[in-house]
C-alpha cells in the first residue's frame, strides 16, 4: 500500500503550494461511493438540515472528477475490488474518510466472513465513529481533514488520564463466556403445538386429502402455521399439488438447516397464497431431508418462480445443489475469495473476547493481499451473445451515481434494455451466520442494520418471533407506543426512498424536501430512544423505557408539520408533468407477474392485491385503530410511488389515533412474564438489562412470524434447539430481496434510463437485500 | 380498502401543474421554510437521552463483566485495572452506541454523554481505555450558538440561542436492585473454588470442615455485591441470585 | 464631466501620431461620460493612449470586455454561485457559505477551479490520446465565435464587433457546430457511458436544433432583416420587443436553449444519475474543468442571442444622471442584466424539474416544440403582413 501521506506531500511542493492547499481545503468533492447504511446519514449531511456547500459539495457520480472518497461502513470483499478501482481512478491528490464502526473495527459486523477494513486497501485519512454515524460527526472528519490537507495535526478528542486505585487481590479467574451451545442439539422443525385454531385443523385435513401418499406428516405448527414433512422425490410433486389444488401461489421463504452430527440438511420452503384471503396469513411450510453428502434436491423454480433468489442464496451458502435452477455452481451473493459454504457449522467465526490483552491483534477475517481484479460474473457466451445481436452489454454500479451497491448487468438493444443480471450482496454481511453467535438479545442491533432508515420495523419483526415463542403478552401502552414508533420508521423509509427516487430522476429539490421531513422524524424517534437511526429501543415484552407525554405531544405535532412540508414536496415533485411522464405507465408489474415473482408490501399492493400483514395477521393494535390499506391496479412506477405516498396518510392517521390513546393509558412498558424478578424495571430497564435478557432461552422448534415493514413483509424465521441461548439457526427474507426479482422483471422491456425509475419506485435498498 | 390510480394528464392539467411547480420553487426563493444549521458554528442541542460517548465512574463499578457480555460488537474488553479489579475498555472502531451496556450496569458506572462528533487519525486512538473513560474528554468545538428544534402545530422552526450546550449531562445514575449471590444447595457443593476465584470483591470464602475432612464455601453477604459472576460460573448450578 | 468635444480637442491635439485615424477613433470609441477625465488623461501619455484607445475602440471593448470575454468570465464565476444559492433556497437550505463566510461564499468557484488546475489529469489507456486532449480545447472557439455578432446597444447606439447582413445565419452555423465536439469528445473517451451519453446528444441535437433555427427564423421574417443592428433596432420600447409581439418563438427559443446546453428537465446527454456525465465521464483535472466552464459559455452565448432577439437588447428606459453619466456603458450594462435574468431562469430550472426520457426529450423536440416554432413562423408572417 502506498504511502498514507503521500497526497498531502503532493500538495505542498512546488511554488504554488499554498494556492493548491487552499484549493484542495475548500474544494472537496467526494465520489458517489455509497457503500453501506451510512449512505443513510450521509444523505442527512449533505441535504437540506446541514447544506455544507462548502467545505464539501454535494456526492459526483464520478470518480475522475472527485478527490475525496467518504467510505460509509461496511466494505464488504465483493465492494473492496470496487474501493480499489475507483481509488485508483481518481486523480491526485485524493483523501479517504472512514465513517461508521463497520470501517474501522468492523462494529457488530466484526467478526463476519464477508467483511475487510478499508484501511487494509486505500490510505486513510480519518476514522468517525459511530454506528450509524451522525451527521455532525462526518462534518468533523471532513473539517479535521481540512485541517490536515492545511498542515495543521491536531486531535479532535483528548482524554484526560485518571490514576485508578490500588488495591492489591489475588488473582481471579476470568469469567467464561456467557453464550451456551448445545453440543448435539436435536433439530425439530415441526414441534406441534395445541392452538385454538379450527381452520387449521380443516385445512390440514384438505393438505392430507390432496396430497395423498405424497407426504410422510401434516404437522400444525402454530396459529396459521403448518408443516409438511415429505421426501426430495415427492417435493416436486407435493408443491405442484399445493400450488394448483391449494392456491399457494408463492414462496415466503426457502431455508435449509444444517445438523452436521446427523449429517443432513433440513430443506424447506415456506409457501403462502396472495389470491385466497383466507390463507393469506397461513404459512404452510414444506420441508424435506437429505443428507449431506452429495446434497441434491429438485428446485422448485419451475412452479414457484419466487424461489429462485432464495435458492441460489442457499446453494451457496450451504451447497446445496438446486437440480433445475439456472444459477448452480455461481456465485451470486459473495465473491469469489469469500470462504466457501460460510454458514454450514464447521466454518467457524472469530470467537468473542471478554478481557483486554494488550498486545493480541484481534483476529478479523481480511484478505492478507488487497484484490487484483474486478470481478464481474458475466460468462463470456452472454458477451459474445450480446454482441452478434446487435445489442450492448451495460454493467451498471456498485459505483455507480444511481446504482447504489448493486450492480445490474445489462444486454441493451437500441435504448431498450433486453435483459438484466442483477449482482446484489455488495453489503452482504452475512447477519445469519453472526446471528447464530449471538445471543438471542444481541440480536437486536444486529438485525435493526438491515434497513437503518426502517430501523423500528426491522426490530419488531425480530423481536415478535422472540415473543411469539415465548408466549410473551405485551402490555397495551407499549403496544401503543410501539405502533406509534413503527409507522414513524414506515414514515421515515418512505420519505428516504422517495428522496432517492426524485434524486435518480435528477430532481435535487425533492431529494431535500425528502430529507427534511425525515429530519423531523429522526427528532422525534431521537427524543424517544437517544439514538438517531439505530434505536434498538424495542424488546421481548415492550420497549426499553417509557416515552413521556411531552414527546408524545411533539410527535402529535410532527404529523401537522410533515403534513405541511408534504404538500410543497408534492407541488414540486409529485404532481410535477415530468415526473408524472418519466413514472407514469413505466415498469409495469401486473398482478400475475407480482405474484409469481413473490412480491411483498405497497409494490405487490400497487399491482392489484389487497395483502398487508398488518390487516392479514394484525399485531401490535393495528386492529383496534381506524386506517386503510392501499391498493392500485396501474402496477407502475407512478402507482407504486403514489401507493405508498397514500400509504403515509395512512400511517399519519395511525400515529394520531394511537397517540391519543396511549395518553389515556397508563401501566408498565415491560411484560411481567419477561421481567421475572425484576419488577422495578416495569417502566425503565435501565441498570437490569443484562439480567432479565441476558439468558433467554426459546422452546424448541421453529418459530416464523411475518411483520409489514416499511418496504413490505418481513419474515423473521428462529430455529431453537431449546437448550442454546444463541439461536441455532435465523433465516431473515427482508422485503427488499423478496422485490428483486419483481424489480428485474419490470426492468425488462423498458427504456435504459427507466431503469432508475424502476429501481426509485421499489425502494430498492441493499442493505436490507444483501442482510 | 383504498384504491390508487394514477393521474392521466391533458394540456390544461400539466399548465397547471407547471405553474404550481414553478410558482412554489419561486415562492420558496423569496420566502424559504429553511431549516439549516451551520454545524461546526452552531450545534443542533440532541435531547439529553442522546447515545452519546461513555463514561466510567470506577467507584460504582462491580465488576460484573455485564457491560462486555452484553456488547453485541464486542467493543468492551474488560482490562485489569491496577485494583485488580476488571474494568471495562471501550473501542469506539467497533461501538455502536447502543448503549446496551449503559442500561446493563447494575449500579450505574456507566454513564452517556452527548459527545458524538470525533474523527481519529489511526485506528489504535480508537481504543479508550478505563482510565481515560473516567473524566470527560475534551472535543474541539467550535460552536458559539445552539439550536433548538422548536415542533408546533404549524410547523417545524429553529430556535437559536447564543451559548454552548453542555454536552455532559447529568441523569442520576441507576440506583439498580441490590442482589446478592446464595447457594440453594449446600449439600451438591463440590468446592472447585470456581466461586471464590471468580469473586472480585472477596465475598466467597472456603471454609475447612475439620470434622468431615471437606471443603465449604461461605458467601459473605455484606461484601458480595450481586454481581452473579460466581452464579453464572458455578460449575453444579447451585447458586442463585436473591435480592438483599 | 468633460466635454465630449473636449476630447476630440484632445484627440486632435495629439494627432501627430495617427492623423488618419482619429476621426475613426472617434466614431467607434466608446463614450462613457463618467470617466472621461481618466479617460483624457490617459490619452495624454503617450503609448498607453495607444492602449486605451485599442480597448475603448467599439468592437474590441464589446467583445473584450462588455458583453464579451471580460463579462463571460465574470459571469462564469458568479453564476454557478448564484444558482447554488438561489437553487439553495428553494431547497431550504443556504448553499456554499463556509469559504469565505463574509462573502457568503461567493468564491467557491475560484477554489473550485483551482484545485481542477492542480489536479493530475488522467488519460485512460483507452481513449484517443490526442484527440481526448484536443476536443475540450476545440470547443472553446465555436462557442465564443457568435459574440463577436451579438449587438449590445440599441436604436442609434449600436455596440455590435461585427456587422453583418447575415450576423444570424453566422451564428446559427456556429452554434451547430457545438455539438460536434461533444460527440468527439465522447468517442474519443472509448467508454460506455460516454457513447451512449454522445449519442444522446446526437439525437438531441437534432431536436433541438429545428425548432431553435425555426424560433430565429421567425424573428428574422418578424423584423425583415438578419442583420444583428436591423434586429436590435426594430424593438425601441418594451411593447414592440420580440417576446411581446411573438411569445411563441421566444418559448421556443427558451426551451431549445434549454435543451441546447443540457440543462434541466432536458438534462439528457449527461444524466448524472444514469451516465455519469456522459461524454465527460472520463475526463479529469482542467479538461473537466473546461468542459464545466464551456456549458456555462455556451449558456450565456445563447441568452445573450435570446436577449437580442426577443428582450430589444440594450433598450431600456433612461435613468436620469445615471444614463448620462455612463453613455453607451448604460446600455450594454442594462443587456447583460438582461442577459443575467434568462442565465438565472435557466440555471435555476434544475430546482424545479426531473428530468425527461431520451424519448420524451425527442418527442417535445420534434413535435410540440416544431409545431410551436411552425406557428410562430405563421404567426410572424401574419404580423409582417398586417403591420
Amino acid at each position: 500500500m502506498e504511502n498514507k501521506n503521500a497526497h498531502i506531500q503532493f500538495l505542498e511542493s512546488g511554488p504554488l503550494a499554498p494556492f493548491k492547499k487552499w484549493a484542495a481545503k475548500w474544494s472537496l468533492w467526494p465520489c458517489h461511493f455509497i457503500t453501506s447504511c451510512c449512505g443513510v446519514e450521509l444523505a442527512h449531511a449533505f441535504a437540506c438540515p446541514r447544506s455544507p456547500q462548502a467545505p464539501i459539495t454535494l456526492n459526483l457520480g464520478i470518480s475522475r472528477q472527485s478527490n475525496f472518497i467518504i467510505i460509509e461502513g461496511t466494505i464488504t470483499r465483493k465492494m473492496a475490488r470496487a474501493l480499489q478501482f475507483v481509488y485508483g481512478q481518481m486523480p491526485d491528490p485524493k483523501f479517504v474518510n472512514v465513517i461508521g464502526a463497520c470501517g474501522e473495527r468492523g462494529g457488530i459486523f466484526w467478526n463476519s466472513y464477508n467483511i475487510t477494513h478499508p484501511s487494509d486497501i486505500v490510505p486513510v485519512d480519518f476514522f468517525v465513529p459511530g454506528c450509524p454515524i451522525t451527521p455532525e460527526a462526518l462534518l468533523r472528519g471532513v473539517r479535521a481533514l481540512q485541517d490536515k490537507i492545511m498542515g495543521i495535526d491536531r486531535k479532535t478528542i483528548e482524554f484526560k488520564t485518571v490514576e485508578l486505585p490500588f488495591v492489591e487481590l489475588e488473582e481471579r479467574k476470568v469469567p467464561t463466556s456467557p453464550k451456551l451451545y448445545a453440543p448435539t442439539p436435536a433439530i425439530k422443525v415441526d414441534v406441534k403445538q395445541e392452538v385454538d385454531w379450527d381452520f387449521g385443523k380443516e385445512l390440514a385435513d384438505t393438505i392430507k386429502k390432496e396430497l395423498n401418499g405424497l407426504y410422510k406428516s401434516v404437522t400444525i405448527t402454530g396459529k396459521d402455521r403448518i408443516a409438511i414433512r415429505t421426501t426430495p422425490v415427492n417435493l416436486l410433486e407435493v408443491a405442484r399439488k399445493l400450488r394448483d389444488q391449494m392456491q399457494l401461489d408463492h414462496v415466503k421463504s426457502v431455508n435449509v438447516i444444517e445438523v452436521p452430527h446427523e449429517r443432513k440438511f433440513i430443506v424447506e420452503y415456506t409457501a403462502s397464497s396472495y389470491s385466497v384471503e383466507a390463507l393469506m396469513p397461513v404459512l404452510v411450510t414444506i420441508f424435506t431431508e437429505i443428507g449431506m453428502k452429495d446434497p441434491k434436491i429438485p428446485s422448485l423454480t419451475s412452479v414457484w418462480e419466487s424461489a429462485n433468489y432464495c435458492e441460489r442464496e442457499m446453494h451457496e451458502f450451504f451447497g446445496v445443489w438446486f437440480e433445475g435452477n439456472t444459477w448452480m455452481g455461481k456465485k451470486f451473493l459473495l465473491a469469489p475469495d469469500t470462504p466457501d459454504l460460510p454458514l454450514r457449522k464447521e466454518f467457524k467465526i472469530p470467537e468473542e473476547r471478554y478481557v483486554f490483552e494488550k498486545d493480541v491483534t484481534p483476529e478479523f477475517m481480511v484478505p492478507i493481499e488487497p484484490p487484483k481484479d474486478l470481478y464481474v460474473p458475466i460468462w463470456e457466451e452472454f458477451i459474445k451473445d450480446a454482441y452478434e445481436s446487435d445489442e450492448i452489454v451495460v454493467p451498471i454500479g456498485p459505483h455507480h451515481a444511481g446504482s447504489g451497491h448493486l450492480r445490474v448487468t445489462f444486454r441493451i438493444k437500441g435504448d431498450v434494455i433486453v435483459d438484466a443480471i442483477p449482482e446484489p450482496g455488495f453489503v452482504h454481511r452475512s447477519m445469519e451466520k453472526l446471528a447464530e453467535n449471538k445471543l438471542y438479545i444481541q440480536n437486536i442491533p444486529l438485525f435493526e442494520r438491515l434497513a437503518i432508515n426502517d430501523p423500528v420495523n426491522m426490530n419488531l419483526g425480530y423481536v415478535r418471533t422472540i415473543e411469539k415463542a415465548l408466549g410473551i403478552e405485551v402490555p397495551e401502552r407499549a403496544q401503543y407506543l410501539r405502533t406509534i414508533m413503527a409507522e414513524l420508521s414506515r414514515i421515515e423509509a418512505f420519505y428516504y426512498d422517495s428522496g432517492i427516487f426524485s434524486l435518480f430522476f435528477g430532481h435535487t429539490t425533492g431529494f431535500m424536501y425528502c430529507m427534511a421531513i425525515r429530519e423531523m422524524i429522526i427528532e422525534a424517534l431521537m427524543r424517544i430512544t437517544g439514538s438517531r437511526s439505530g434505536p434498538s429501543f424495542v424488546v421481548p415484552g415492550g420497549i426499553r423505557r417509557d416515552i413521556p407525554d411531552d414527546v408524545l405531544k411533539m410527535i402529535d405535532n410532527i404529523t401537522f408539520a410533515v403534513h405541511k412540508r408534504m404538500k410543497k414536496f408534492e407541488d414540486i415533485f409529485v404532481t410535477n408533468p415530468v415526473t408524472v411522464a418519466r413514472a407514469k405507465g413505466v415498469g409495469v408489474l401486473t398482478k400475475e407477474d407480482a405474484i409469481r415473482c413473490g412480491m411483498v408490501g405497497p409494490f405487490l399492493r400497487a399491482s392489484g392485491v389487497n395483502h398487508d400483514i398488518r390487516k392479514v395477521s394484525p399485531y401490535e393494535v393495528y386492529d383496534k385503530l381506524d386506517w386503510e390499506v392501499t391498493t392500485g391496479d396501474d402496477g407502475d412506477c407512478l402507482g407504486r410511488f403514489l401507493g405508498r405516498l397514500e400509504e403515509i396518510k395512512e400511517s399519519v392517521k395511525i400515529i394520531k389515533q394511537a397517540g391519543d390513546a396511549v395518553r389515556g393509558i397508563k401501566g408498565p412498558i415491560l411484560s411481567d412474564a419477561i421481567l421475572g424478578e425484576y419488577k422495578e424495571a416495569a417502566s425503565d430497564i435501565k441498570g437490569s438489562f443484562f439480567r432479565v435478557f441476558g439468558n433467554l432461552v426459546l422452546p424448541r422448534g421453529e418459530w416464523t412470524c411475518l411483520t409489514e415493514a416499511g418496504r413490505g413483509t418481513l419474515l423473521f424465521s428462529l430455529i431453537s434447539d431449546g437448550e442454546s441461548n444463541v439461536p441455532y439457526r435465523v433465516r431473515v427474507i427482508s422485503p427488499c430481496w423478496m422485490n428483486l426479482r419483481g424489480f428485474m422483471e419490470a426492468v425488462k422491456g423498458e427504456r435504459y434510463a427507466d431503469f432508475w425509475a424502476v429501481y426509485g419506485s421499489f425502494g430498492y435498498f441493499p442493505p436490507e437485500a444483501d442482510r | 380498502m383504498k384504491k390508487v390510480g394514477t393521474p392521466e394528464y391533458n394540456l390544461q392539467d400539466k399548465l397547471k401543474y407547471h405553474l404550481s411547480a414553478l410558482s412554489t420553487a419561486a415562492k420558496q426563493v423569496a420566502l424559504p421554510l429553511n431549516i439549516t444549521t451551520h454545524y461546526p458554528r452552531e450545534r443542533r442541542r440532541w435531547p439529553d437521552c442522546f447515545r452519546g460517548y461513555i463514561l466510567f465512574d470506577p467507584e460504582r463499578c462491580i465488576s460484573c463483566f455485564q457491560c462486555s457480555f452484553i456488547c453485541p460488537a464486542n467493543a468492551i474488553w474488560m482490562k485489569e485495572a491496577p485494583s485488580n479489579r476488571y474494568y471495562p475498555t471501550l473501542d469506539y472502531g467497533k461501538c455502536i452506541f447502543c448503549h446496551f451496556c449503559v442500561d446493563s450496569c447494575p449500579g450505574g458506572a456507566l454513564k452517556p454523554t452527548k459527545i458524538h462528533d470525533v474523527a481519529y487519525r489511526t485506528m489504535e486512538e480508537m481504543l479508550t481505555l478505563t482510565e481515560e473513560m473516567v473524566e470527560p474528554p475534551e472535543i474541539i468545538r467550535e460552536d458559539k450558538v445552539f439550536v433548538d428544534y422548536v415542533i408546533d402545530t404549524e410547523d417545524l422552526s429553529l430556535k437559536r440561542t447564543k451559548g454552548r450546550d453542555n454536552l455532559i449531562v447529568e441523569i442520576a445514575p441507576s440506583q439498580g436492585v441490590p442482589m446478592v449471590s446464595q447457594c440453594v444447595d449446600r449439600a451438591s457443593c463440590i468446592a472447585c473454588k470456581v466461586c471464590e476465584k471468580v469473586c472480585e470483591s472477596g465475598a466467597v470464602s472456603s471454609i475447612k470442615d475439620e470434622e468431615r475432612l471437606i471443603v465449604k464455601m461461605a458467601i459473605d453477604a455484606e461484601k458480595c455485591t450481586g454481581c452473579g459472576l460466581c452464579v453464572k460460573e458455578c460449575s453444579m448450578q447451585i447458586l442463585r441470585l436473591v435480592r438483599k | 464631466m468633460i466635454d465630449i468635444s473636449g476630447l476630440v480637442n484632445l484627440m486632435i491635439a495629439e494627432q501627430v501620431n495617427i492623423p488618419l485615424l482619429y476621426p475613426i477613433i472617434y466614431n467607434f470609441v466608446l463614450k462613457i461620460p463618467v470617466i472621461g477625465n481618466i479617460v483624457a488623461f490617459l490619452l495624454g501619455i503617450p503609448i498607453i493612449r495607444y492602449l486605451i484607445a485599442f480597448i475603448l475602440w467599439k468592437p474590441i471593448f464589446i467583445l473584450l470586455i462588455i458583453p464579451g470575454f471580460g463579462t463571460l468570465g465574470t459571469m462564469l464565476l458568479v453564476l454557478p454561485w448564484l444558482e447554488r444559492k438561489l437553487v439553495g433556497r428553494m431547497q431550504w437550505r443556504v448553499g456554499p457559505r463556509e469559504i469565505a463566510p463574509r462573502t457568503r461564499g461567493s468564491i467557491q468557484l475560484l477554489a473550485d477551479s483551482l484545485r481542477f488546475l492542480c489536479q493530475e489529469v488522467i488519460i485512460h489507456k483507452e481513449a484517443h490520446k490526442p484527440y481526448f486532449l484536443q476536443f475540450p480545447f476545440l470547443y472553446f472557439l465555436p462557442v465564443l465565435l457568435p459574440l463577436l455578432f451579438i449587438n449590445a446597444g440599441t436604436i442609434g447606439r449600436t455596440l455590435v464587433p461585427i456587422e453583418s447582413e447575415y450576423a444570424l445565419q453566422l451564428m446559427i452555423a456556429l452554434i451547430s457546430l457545438m455539438p460536434v465536439f461533444i460527440l468527439g469528445v465522447g468517442w474519443s473517451s472509448n467508454n460506455r457511458f460516454a457513447f451512449i451519453g454522445t449519442v444522446r446528444e446526437a439525437f438531441m441535437y437534432f431536436a433541438y436544433e429545428i425548432p431553435f433555427i425555426i424560433a430565429i427564423l421567425a424573428m428574422v421574417i418578424l423584423y425583415g432583416t438578419s442583420n444583428t443592428v436591423g434586429v436590435v433596432s426594430a424593438q425601441t420600447s418594451w411593447w414592440n420587443w420580440g417576446i411581446i409581439l411573438n411569445p411563441l418563438a421566444a418559448l421556443t427559443f427558451f426551451v431549445a436553449a434549454v435543451m441546447a446546453t443540457a440543462r434541466l428537465p432536458f438534462e439528457i446527454p449527461e444524466a448524472d444519475q444514469e451516465l455519469a456525465f456522459g461524454p465527460f465521464i472520463e475526463y479529469s483535472g482542467i479538461a473537466f474543468g473546461l468542459a464545466y466552464v464551456m456549458a456555462y459559455e455556451k449558456m450565456y452565448v445563447l441568452s445573450a442571442i435570446m436577449t437580442m432577439l426577443f428582450l430589444g437588447a440594450g433598450s431600456g428606459p433612461a435613468i436620469p444622471y445615471v444614463t448620462p453619466l455612463l453613455g453607451d456603458l448604460y446600455y450594454a450594462i442594462l443587456f447583460v442584466i438582461k442577459t443575467l435574468i434568462i442565465l438565472l431562469v435557466m440555471v435555476n430550472l434544475r430546482g424545479v424539474y426531473p428530468r425527461y426520457r431520451l424519448d420524451q426529450g425527442l418527442r417535445i423536440g420534434w413535435g410540440a416544440m416544431l409545431t410551436l416554432g411552425l406557428i410562430a413562423v405563421a404567426w410572424s408572417i401574419v404580423l409582417g403582413v398586417v403591420l
